[in-house]
């Protein structure tokens, strides 16, 4: 039990897609303009990177490994099309904001790469798990990273806006270089915290 | 099985559960997708042009063009291809909505324009899609922005620094605005005239 938990949290922090494995960088960059458009392009890609973790673990012994990488990215188009089409047609307004993100998930390297390197390798359970803890990683982060990003760059907070219309915000912030800076930044945080926390222990 | 055979039979198989799948979902949410566009473009239409109760779209080729210069007229199709009128409660028209384009930073702008059948003036425009940078060029949705447009008619001149103020750090932005309420406002008003 232990060691399915291990799989679940190593995405959370130790293996951080964002801050650790450094993977995925594209959307992470793209997208956190804002906490709401993180927050969703990160559950949009946690329930892709389950459904396509289980199907792919599922699948290993039948899949032939000349073909694996055809076969994953039928899956993982096949998932994000569907993630598109239904929050189109439930969820507008985030649609809206996520529209063209959405494909990316396709070519996202997280998912390739926890398929490749886990669930290609585990049973569906932990695969399941895997895929879990990881989407929740990348989510945390590009929340973070996004909510950091309106603050500083619009002046608000999950579209609630604090300060006046026509107060100077660092619009630096709202470009991609503004997100460059703040995942250096964070990535800096986190490994003072990963530090002291070794030393501690 | 012979590995190759295996190949072939095991991403055919993959590929056809993926698209039988896919044609599903998208027949299922394919519907709720149109009514929701439909709605919100209703919505829209509803902010701009407020005196309307009914609201009809009309399709058919805004000019004469047709028989003069067929290349043309189908640019000016295109550009005028969503068209509104709206109708009060004793079924006269009121006015009309159109959908305007223009080049921004970051892809088409898309607005609606309401206008008065009276009086020509703009009662209030809408953007209905844009891709513009967040913080920046989206700042075109903002009320103080659109505003300005309200009460413009045909004889104005409708350009940046003219009668319309840019956004600060915004410039292509605010030009995209201002480039798709012009486009088609002339044909929009031809139309709507012979509609009547």
């Amino acid at each position: 039990m232990g060691g399915l938990m291990k799989e679940f949290f190593k995405g959370l922090w130790n293996d951080n897609p964002t801050f650790r494995l450094q993977i995925g960088l594209c959307p992470v960059l793209a997208v956190t303009s804002s906490a709401l458009n993180g927050l969703g392009m990160g559950l949009a890609t946690t329930f892709v990177l389950i459904c396509s973790s289980v199907l792919i673990s599922l699948l290993k012994n039948v899949i032939p490994s000349k073909v694996r990488i055809p076969c994953y990215i039928i899956v993982i188009a096949t998932f994000s099309t569907i993630v598109d089409l239904v929050m189109h047609a439930f969820l507008p307004d985030l649609h809206r904001v996520l529209g063209i993100f959405i494909p990316l998930i396709v070519v996202n390297c997280i998912l390739m790469g926890r398929a490749e390197a886990f669930a290609s390798k585990n049973s569906v359970v932990s695969s399941a798990l895997d895929g879990l803890g990881m989407g929740l990683g990348f989510t945390w982060a590009l929340t973070l990273i996004g909510a950091i990003r309106e603050i500083l760059g619009s002046g608000s907070i999950f579209n609630h806006k604090f300060v006046a219309d026509t107060a100077a915000t660092f619009g630096f912030f709202s470009l991609p270089p503004g997100a460059f800076v703040t995942v250096g930044i964070l990535i800096a945080g986190m490994n003072i915290i990963s530090a002291r926390l070794r030393k501690a222990s | 099985m012979n590995e190759s055979v295996r190949m072939i039979v095991v991403l055919t198989v993959i590929a056809m559960v993926s698209g039988g799948l896919l044609a599903w979902v998208n027949d299922w949410t394919g519907a709720i997708i149109s009514e929701n566009q439909l709605q919100a473009m209703m919505a829209s239409i509803q902010e701009v042009l407020p005196t309307a109760t009914r609201v009809e779209r009309l399709s058919s080729s805004p000019s004469t063009l047709v028989e003069e210069d067929p290349d043309q007229a189908r640019e000016v199709e295109q550009a005028t291809t969503e068209m509104f009128i709206g109708f009060d409660d004793n079924d006269r028209p009121v006015g009309y909505a159109f959908v305007g384009e223009g080049p921004g930073y970051g892809g088409a702008v898309r607005v609606l324009v309401g206008v008065d059948g009276a009086s020509g003036k703009i009662l209030g425009i809408s953007i209905v899609s844009h891709a513009e940078t967040p913080g920046l060029g989206s700042r075109i949705e903002e009320e103080s922005f659109r505003s300005q447009f309200v009460g413009k008619t045909l004889n104005d001149p409708i350009a940046l620094g003219r009668d319309i103020d840019a956004l600060t750090g915004a410039t292509v932005s605010s030009r995209a605005v201002v480039q798709a309420v012009r486009t088609g406002f002339e044909d929009a008003s031809i139309a709507y005239e012979r509609s009547r």
